[in-house]
């Protein structure tokens, strides 16, 4: 066989598997808002149960998104500095969620928050119950997604030289204010992106979810309730929209790139 | 003032240790040394950026060896400058500022006014430089860490903003301890040098000292001496009664006499190009201990200068004479010549 010929059959493979790659990733989308698009944005006027559980999707996903960036920037921080006593172990529980199947998540904050559970009970004296509450569905999304944000988070603090910090504290900074002035402003995009992908993680979480609360619905439940009930017709819109919702983040992650990059140019 | 007591720092594998000395209070202390010498480690572990792993660091006779970086209060500048990405050049200058009335004669004073309304990324090396420089100076620090911070600078920048700098720290009689590779910029500007080599001091004295009696081969060689022999040094018995002996070196294939208190054992011959004379014959009345027989290998002119190399048996020798001299002395390749030394220009250490 020729160089060329060789050459040939190399480049027509290549492009053959990335082709069935993209459109096993693509197609099944694709046929889903085809099916289901136009229908669930019709029937979003008409469906309060959608609405509803849209809403509450979308509240439930913010509030554990800001729960993670008020708490886990500054464990994000530590981590990419090196400040935190056994750190890889550290990092080791932050990234274990990812690796759980979903339900068993769901059943571990069930055991650890649920009713009999010490710290569920203490809750409940409180008057916030986890289980069966919006509580429960930001909690799960956290713990979750959460992992995506400080991973991501502790990447782009470790992107910004240290030395920016060295130097703004030889101007006078504490370590709090170098921080604050210099090295988050500069991993500032980073941060919301991985805010962002976090967001969108917490919207589609189903399988902890539906173990620690089933009701109130959010949408990816409300699609399995509708497609265990009533069939695939039912579920289709649903789905559709949620498909159409996860097009907002990667909307808006395609543009933070385009920033992230130039402000990683060293100065 | 920067005391140094047997400071040691780490650096990831390397290692910075036993450094002791003193750059007095209002002084200009340049820090010598091959790349990975650990010249940017010890400004780092003065400014407190990197932890001291033992000694001490004493500034204006405080111990601040436990002390932040903040509390230390001292100007520091990188070579890569480290401006703020995010910040406008003015905003880079008054980061550490107290008085914007400062700032602006600062950047009135050092020619800055036209950079302070572009942005970061738009500067050159040496105006990155520049506003480095500036926002250090802003908060008037007495004690200033430059590690070679006009080494971007264009050649005539270089020597207006170097000048500015030391009028800058003389009325304030401010404390410099200054990194620089640039041995003109050392003479020029330094009051004390010293000489880092793997982490250690290897000599501190005046610029002008460690130029002219290097302690080590490395610093010879720093310093540009083109002749530097390693080999065995003897003295010779004084007739005289004097403490300074005539001293023999060997080595390379070599033989020099020369002056001066070496104990005497394992040395380093040193000898500048531009202590070297080249003749014809012998002179009769010349004072020269040294007269080597050689022939010319080479003659490279530069400028007003020619770069004459001699072999003298297996050893080659590198002297500098004026172009004139070389013409009027008929000096070519293949030629015969005495290589003249005085003992006084062979320094051994």
């Amino acid at each position: 066989m020729s160089a060329r010929r060789a050459h040939r059959i190399a480049v027509v493979s290549v492009a053959v598997g990335a082709g069935v790659m993209l459109a096993l990733l693509a197609v099944p989308v694709g046929v889903l808002v085809m099916r289901g698009g136009l229908s669930g944005l019709r029937q979003l006027g008409g469906d309060a149960e959608l609405r509803r559980a849209l809403l509450l999707t979308a509240t439930t996903a913010t509030g554990a998104t800001l729960v993670t960036v008020l708490l886990g920037t500054p464990l994000a921080y530590l981590l990419a500095r090196d400040r935190v006593p056994g750190g890889s172990v550290a990092t080791a529980l932050v990234e274990l969620p990812l690796l759980i199947p979903h339900p068993v998540a769901g059943i571990a904050l069930l055991l650890a928050f649920g009713r009999a559970s010490p710290a569920g009970a203490a809750l409940q004296r409180l008057g916030l119950s986890i289980v069966g509450s919006p509580a429960g569905i930001a909690l799960a999304m956290l713990f979750v997604a959460a992992p995506l944000y400080i991973s991501a988070a502790r990447e782009s603090i470790a992107r910004v030289d240290r030395r920016y910090e060295d130097v703004a504290r030889t101007l006078g900074d504490s370590p709090f204010m170098a921080a604050r002035r210099v090295t988050l402003p500069l991993a500032g995009r980073g941060l919301v992106t991985a805010a962002v992908v976090m967001w969108a993680r917490a919207v589609s979480e189903f399988g902890a979810i539906v173990i620690l609360t089933y009701n109130p619905k959010v949408a990816s439940v409300l699609s399995y309730d509708r497609f265990t009930a009533f069939g695939l017709d039912s579920a289709l819109p649903v789905a559709a929209i949620l498909v159409l919702l996860a097009l907002v983040p990667l909307v808006v992650l395609r543009s933070l790139r385009s920033g992230i990059s130039r402000l990683d140019q060293p100065s | 003032m920067i005391e140094l007591s047997g400071l040691a720092s780490r650096a990831g594998a390397f290692e910075l240790r036993d450094i002791s000395a003193t750059i007095p209070a209002g002084a200009w202390g340049i820090v010598l040394g091959a790349a990975g010498a650990g010249k940017t480690t010890l400004l780092e572990t003065i400014a407190g950026v990197r932890p001291i792993t033992a000694g001490s660091v004493r500034l204006r006779g405080l111990d601040v060896t436990r002390l932040e970086i903040e509390h230390r209060r001292v100007g520091f500048v990188y070579q890569h400058s480290y401006l703020f990405p995010h910040l406008t050049v003015a905003e880079n200058i008054g980061y550490g500022a107290h008085d914007d009335g400062a700032v602006q004669s600062l950047i009135e004073r050092f020619g800055a006014g036209t950079l302070t309304s572009r942005s970061v990324s738009s500067l050159s090396g040496g105006e990155r430089q520049l506003i480095a420089l500036l926002r250090a100076l802003a908060p008037s620090p007495d004690i200033l860490l430059l590690d070679e911070p006009f080494a971007a600078l264009d050649p005539r920048g270089r020597v207006r903003i170097r000048s500015e700098l030391r009028r800058w720290q003389r009325e304030r009689t401010a404390t410099v301890l200054h990194v620089t590779h640039d041995l003109i910029e050392a003479a020029t500007l330094g009051d004390v040098a010293m000489m880092l080599s793997a982490g250690r001091l290897s000599q501190s004295g005046t610029p002008e000292a460690l130029f002219r009696r290097p302690a080590t081969r490395e610093m010879a060689e720093f310093a540009g001496a083109e002749n530097v022999f390693s080999g065995h040094v003897t003295r010779a018995e004084s007739t005289t009664g004097s403490e300074v002996s005539t001293l023999i070196f060997r080595g390379e294939g070599i033989e020099l006499l020369g002056v001066g208190d070496h104990p005497g054992g394992a040395a380093h011959a040193v000898v500048r190009a531009e202590d070297i004379a080249l003749a014809g014959t012998p002179s009769s009345s010349g004072s020269a201990r040294n007269v080597l027989d050689g022939r010319v290998i080479e003659v490279a002119r530069d400028g007003v200068l020619a770069r004459v190399t001699v072999a003298v048996g297996v050893t080659m020798l590198t002297a500098v004479v004026t172009r004139d001299a070389a013409t009027e002395l008929g000096i070519v390749a293949d030629q015969r010549v005495l290589a003249v030394i005085k003992a006084t220009a062979v320094h051994l250490c």
